[in-house]
């Protein structure tokens, strides 16, 4: 299959990858596969090369995560800053993708095989329409496949992604499903692009640049963040055991401050909800104060329709996005 | 078969400690070393002053060298290539050491660093505020000899609102004291704040990007995003650090923050000097 390597580890390969098992194991791991360019300017080739070799890369390094058992893996792709280079290297970086996107498709045997489930995350609107098509195509194809995932990240950065979040929950206000007052931490992490997936545990950034360069910020807040000099075409199963060794370190100190957060959180809305059900009370009440019992029910009850509000917003989010996929499958058929 | 791969990585882990906690040990070791050389030097070439000398922070040369070494830290600072508008200094260790912070704060503000963030994941420094800023007026002093506020002042920004904005200009050094609640609980608050605005049919959805947004998130309208963030300690992560305004932030670890020394803190700065931002490019 294209899209993953064929292939099993060696011996040396397969000792080391049960070693590392025996420890913590990421279960979502985000690359930024940086380097391609680089890679091409050292190798004396023509950079579409090196962006080639790059998604070969990828195709590797997919099957040695499924053979290390990390069943999800996001990847940086094409960035909305990517947009200002030469129209030359945008223009083929798009026919690369939408040649991938094509094979994939072609493949869909195999993806079943697998049950590998693609997602693209980003605002596809802004993508050639041909390549949209595609892309949801691939998508609806292997939407309900559930044994590995791989999300890339195309005409995205985080910001947009957080801003489109409270797009969407601002959306959701006008349309009356929600109150401004259930926006929380939560909500606003399951209206961003990656909300079928749970954080990145751990994320990894070739090339050896130090920095997010606007990816998964709200979701790698508490990931572990691993940097390596080596270029993207040049990254080694051992460079991934390294990143994963770095990961089982941090494992412990990294759980404890995840915890504590998801402490904070369950704090700040049983908070949040008490001080809309004072302020149900003081408008809706009989000016009658409440016991400490009645009040309980009452804020069982203020949570339970606050989740049931959100849990209806989130299907109908959910659906106009599957519609917004499955018009542009739609308009490739009838093309 | 199982219990002989966990075994292995039972050894393999406790010897990553031990190569850890080595390097840690000679770090420490070799610094002490070279301190006392140099105090000595330092006493025997200088000043006959009769000061006890185990620890290079125990020197107080006199006030002639105090002003000396500001302007040769400003010197340094003129003579990188790039120097970041804003530091961030993330405390990623459990007990944080009040006089190393205000060290580095101090240190960052002389080299010519206009806005300097200290952060930690627990929001001890938001809650010990007046204690970590007595300690850098005192540092302040020591180290540089300046007493009140004359070159260097430090403001300090918890929750922006215009008035800081001209407290600001007044100074050429601004200190934020941050804790999580300024990453994604402020982008909630604003993002409520935006939703309310549409509940109340002050806004419709689509007015809502990635401007609108930033404005709303940006302390007051002349802080930079943060350009570099050192952090400090073995956790390799951002631990919640202001997720917004990190998107190109260089980030460089350091072992920790504790007996921290300039030549420490110059030479991450070096380093982000020489890297490359292409931006998307």
């Amino acid at each position: 299959m294209s899209w993953i390597r064929e292939g099993e580890l060696n011996l040396i390969e397969k000792l080391s990858a049960n070693i590392l098992k025996a420890g913590p194991m990421p279960k979502h791991v985000a690359f930024i596969m940086d380097g391609n360019r680089r890679y091409a300017r050292k190798r004396q080739v023509e950079r579409q090369e090196g962006h080639t070799q790059g998604f070969d890369k990828l195709a590797e390094t997919l099957r040695w995560c499924l053979n290390l058992s990390i069943h999800e893996v996001t990847v940086y792709a094409f960035s909305i800053e990517n947009f200002k280079r030469s129209k030359d290297e945008v223009d083929g970086l798009m026919e690369l993708a939408k040649q991938k996107f094509i094979r994939l498709l072609e493949e869909q045997d195999n993806l079943e095989k697998h049950g590998v489930c693609i997602r693209v995350l980003g605002d596809l609107t802004l993508l050639p329409l041909d390549l949209q098509q595609h892309i949801a195509r691939a998508v609806v194809a292997t939407r309900t496949h559930n044994k590995c995932f791989l999300n890339v990240c195309f005409a995205y950065t985080s910001r947009h992604e957080i801003a489109n979040a409270v797009r969407e929950m601002a959306w959701g206000v006008e349309q009356g499903l929600i109150k401004s007052s259930d926006v929380s931490e939560a909500l606003l992490s399951r209206c961003l692009y990656s909300s079928n997936s749970p954080n990145p545990d751990l994320l990894i950034r070739t090339s050896g640049e130090v920095r997010l360069s606007d990816f998964l910020l709200w979701q790698t807040s508490h990931s572990c963040l691993v940097f390596q000099s080596v270029l993207w075409p040049e990254y080694s199963f051992w460079n991934l055991c390294d990143a994963i060794l770095q990961y089982q370190l941090n494992h412990r100190p990294l759980q404890k401050a995840r915890d504590q957060h998801r402490e904070g959180q369950a704090l700040q809305q049983q908070e949040a909800d008490r001080a809309c059900l004072a302020d149900l009370l003081q408008h809706h009440g009989n000016g009658k104060p409440l016991d400490a019992q009645r009040r309980q029910e009452a804020l069982l009850n203020y949570t339970a329709s606050r989740e049931e509000r959100v849990q209806d917003f989130l299907g109908a989010l959910q659906h106009k996005r599957d519609s917004f996929l499955t018009d542009l499958t739609r308009q490739a058929a009838l093309a | 078969m199982a219990i002989v791969y966990e075994f292995v990585w039972q050894v393999l882990h406790v010897l990553l400690h031990i190569h850890r906690t080595l390097i840690t040990w000679f770090r420490i070791r070799l610094r002490n070393w070279n301190g006392r050389l140099w105090s000595r030097a330092l006493t025997a070439l200088i000043v006959p002053m009769a000061l006890s000398f185990p620890n290079q922070k125990n020197i107080v040369p006199a006030p002639g060298k105090r002003v000396g070494r500001r302007y040769r830290w400003g010197a340094d600072g003129k003579s990188l290539e790039k120097l970041p508008d804003h530091i961030g200094l993330l405390i990623a260790e459990e007990e944080p050491r009040y006089t190393d912070i205000a060290n580095l704060v101090v240190w960052c503000m002389a080299v010519g660093i206009s806005y300097v963030s200290v952060y930690d994941n627990y929001g001890v420094f938001r809650r010990n505020n007046s204690r970590l800023m007595d300690e850098i007026l005192k540092q302040q002093q020591e180290l540089l000899d300046l007493e009140g506020s004359k070159q260097l002042c430090v403001e300090f920004l918890n929750n922006g609102t215009d008035k800081q904005d001209q407290q600001v200009l007044s100074c050429q050094s601004v200190l934020k004291v941050l804790s999580p609640d300024d990453g994604k609980l402020r982008i909630v608050q604003a993002a409520q704040q935006l939703c309310r605005a549409v509940e109340q049919r002050e806004k419709t959805s689509e007015d809502i990007n990635v401007t609108v947004l930033d404005s709303l998130l940006r302390e007051s309208k002349s802080t930079p995003d943060p350009d570099l963030v050192l952090k400090f300690g073995p956790v390799e992560s951002t631990l919640g650090f202001l997720p917004w305004h990190i998107r190109l932030t260089e980030f460089i670890s350091l072992p920790s923050h504790v007996g921290v020394s300039y030549e420490d803190l110059f030479s991450a700065l070096q380093r982000y000097a020489s890297c490359e931002q292409r931006l998307g490019k």
